[in-house]
């Protein structure tokens, strides 16, 4: 489905991403492990088809920080994880973005719109997205970067989103990665309280960088909405392909012990969905063309922002 | 101090019983371990405590496992970062949950130890991942985060630190000394691998020869599986002088998670438990997966 999210682009139309999966399964309360695939398959498959309902042109895996890494890294090594380890933890990340896909393209099946809805497989940083400094070097981020992209390849998703980026190192690892399985790649990066990349390289050079490495779209995510709108100002004058962002709302709660990914958001109320369509707005004025919704927003907040895109005539509805 | 009548029972050569697995137990029982549960279902922890004193156990610990500061603000960049976009509470939540979890267990020995004798002990581990100790950090900063989380378990009334899972013997030390300049018994648990090595590759026989002369009360043995347990009982009882034990995981880590299996019901877990009595060992208790029937079966011992 690619080929219509292109054609639409191109064409100068509004391309809306769902919104949050983990924060949103947490806050349902689904008790978060292997996120949810394997114990929650139901409402996860659920999430997906109401971010439809609501309005979505594109359904994301719900894969955010699920790689080897993640299983690696609670042990000491190898040996150890196969020692005191469940059996099967080696392979057990790339059969879970396996079984993401096949989620989201049940919910998709299952809504009718194999046609116009396009499935992102994402990508995100293979440390934790909001420690830069734990970033793997270039070539071992290329490696496995590309090891997960593959997965996706074969399970024939739409294009691959880089999300929450948080070193232009790795996500031009990762952007190459997804050129070498053959698929399209959107790059979105994780702005730091300064307004550049959490890891503080400057946004413009990043954008420049992406745009070079054959990006197709380059976004800003995973801040708090005002943050998100200032540096889509400032994308609006450096970038010369299709951009776009998707903020988070509410606060990071993290979890009482090592847990590596835990999407726990609180105080979301203060970004009631009105308010987020509101503050998107202005992210059109920018010249955003693809908005969404990052950690702590849901299906309501995609169903406004299609209802403010409607009444804009920007996002002319899903065809 | 309960801690008196725990120190007694170890001087007068007596097996002295500690509780089993706190988090593995709160998922056993269908809760999310994905917070320790201590603001959300603090009656699911305290019935786990209550269940562990009414099946023997002489000294109970916290449900604190890994629960610090640093725990926290790991998931930020920065303290910038962590004030622009993290929870208003993160600059105190450590220091509330770490008290709650004490609160909870003095809660539980109040409704469930009837008159005996049971020592609340503050479960802390190594302040990165218990099995990575190319984490850890340097000495002067450990020294002033352990001085934060101990100083908070004294004052709230803990009886005794049990430092567990540690990985090598410098973070041991640190720990120790800050323990005991704060006045509180500790007992130092090591994780070990197959061969009876910690982590690091030390043995456990330098671990030993480091810590006594700083005054540790007890040097344990946890979350190994029991084989590799039996491994470090035979590099540790015949080099320590102070009492010795042992508490297992059983089962199998499935992150974020456990598996639980039925390799080790409660009367085989007995039967390597009194292996470990034989070779030494006067504490015995229960690590990841075990459970209070495995504690109750561990009082059964002669």
């Amino acid at each position: 489905m690619y080929d219509n999210i292109q054609a639409r682009l191109q064409k100068g139309g509004t391309i809306l991403l769902d919104g949050a999966l983990g924060s949103e399964l947490v806050r349902r309360g689904v008790r978060w492990r292997k996120h949810g695939l394997l114990t929650d398959a139901d409402r996860v498959k659920q999430l997906h088809e109401e971010y439809l309902a609501a309005g979505a042109d594109v359904l994301r895996t719900n894969t955010f920080q699920l790689n080897p890494r993640i299983f690696l890294n609670v042990f000491r090594n190898r040996q150890h994880m196969r020692h005191i380890g469940a059996p099967g933890l080696e392979d057990l990340a790339p059969q879970l973005v396996r079984t993401s896909v096949a989620q989201a393209r049940q919910a998709r099946a299952q809504a009718g719109l194999e046609k116009t809805v396009a499935i992102a497989g994402v990508l995100s940083p293979l440390e934790h997205c909001f420690r830069p400094d734990l970033a793997p070097p270039p070539d071992a981020a290329r490696r496995e970067h590309e090891e997960l992209a593959r997965v996706f390849a074969e399970e024939k998703v739409d294009f691959l989103l880089l999300e929450s980026m948080n070193t232009l190192a790795e996500a031009k690892a990762a952007l190459a990665a997804g050129r070498a399985v053959g698929l399209p790649v959107w790059v979105s990066f994780v702005l730091g309280p300064e307004g550049e990349l959490l890891g503080r390289e400057p946004l413009e050079k990043a954008v420049a960088e992406m745009e070079k490495g054959g990006a197709e779209v380059v976004l800003v995510n995973c801040a708090p909405p005002e943050d998100i709108t200032r540096a889509l100002g400032r994308m609006k004058k450096f970038a010369t392909r299709p951009f776009g962002g998707f903020a988070h709302i509410g606060r990071f709660s993290p979890p009482s012990w090592k847990f590596d990914f835990f999407p726990q958001f609180t105080d979301t109320e203060e970004w009631p969905p009105d308010r987020y369509a509101r503050e998107a707005d202005r992210w059109r004025e920018q010249g955003a063309r693809v908005v969404g919704g990052c950690c702590g927003t849901g299906p309501a907040h995609i169903a406004a922002l299609r209802a403010w895109l409607g009444k804009n005539g920007a996002g002319s509805p899903r065809p | 101090m309960s801690y008196a009548a725990i120190r007694d029972r170890l001087a007068r050569q007596q097996t002295v019983v500690l509780d089993g697995a706190i988090g593995t137990e709160i998922l056993r029982r269908q809760v999310t371990w994905a917070d320790h549960q201590l603001a959300n279902r603090p009656e699911v922890v305290r019935s786990i405590h209550e269940d562990y004193i009414r099946a023997g156990a002489d000294v109970i610990s916290t449900n604190s496992f890994q629960l610090c500061r640093r725990a926290l603000y790991n998931h930020f960049r920065d303290d910038a970062h962590r004030r622009h976009i993290g929870a208003r509470d993160l600059d105190e939540r450590a220091e509330k949950l770490l008290a709650a979890s004490v609160r909870l267990a003095i809660e539980a020995r109040e409704r469930a130890a009837a008159g005996r004798p049971v020592a609340v002990a503050a479960a802390v581990t190594t302040l990165e991942w218990c099995f990575r100790p190319d984490l850890a950090p340097a000495a002067d900063q450990a020294r002033r985060e352990y001085r934060e989380i101990f100083q908070v378990m004294k004052d709230s009334g803990a009886d005794l630190v049990l430092l567990e899972t540690v990985n090598s013997i410098g973070e041991a030390r640190v720990a120790l000394e800050v323990a005991k300049s704060l006045g509180l018994p500790a007992w130092i648990s090591f994780v070990c691998d197959e061969k009876g090595l910690l982590f690091t590759g030390e043995t456990l026989a330098a671990a030993a020869a480091a810590l006594e002369p700083l005054g540790v009360d007890a040097i344990l043995l946890n979350c190994a599986p029991p084989d590799d347990i039996t491994a470090g009982m035979k590099a540790l009882a015949p080099h320590a002088r102070v009492p010795i034990g042992a508490y297992p995981h059983i089962g199998r880590f499935d992150p974020p998670e456990w598996m639980f299996t039925d390799e080790y019901p409660p009367a085989r877990y007995c039967e390597v438990a009194a292996q470990w009595k034989q070779m030494g060992a006067r504490i015995l208790g229960g690590c990841c997966g075990t459970t209070p029937e495995h504690i109750a079966a561990l009082c059964t011992l002669p």
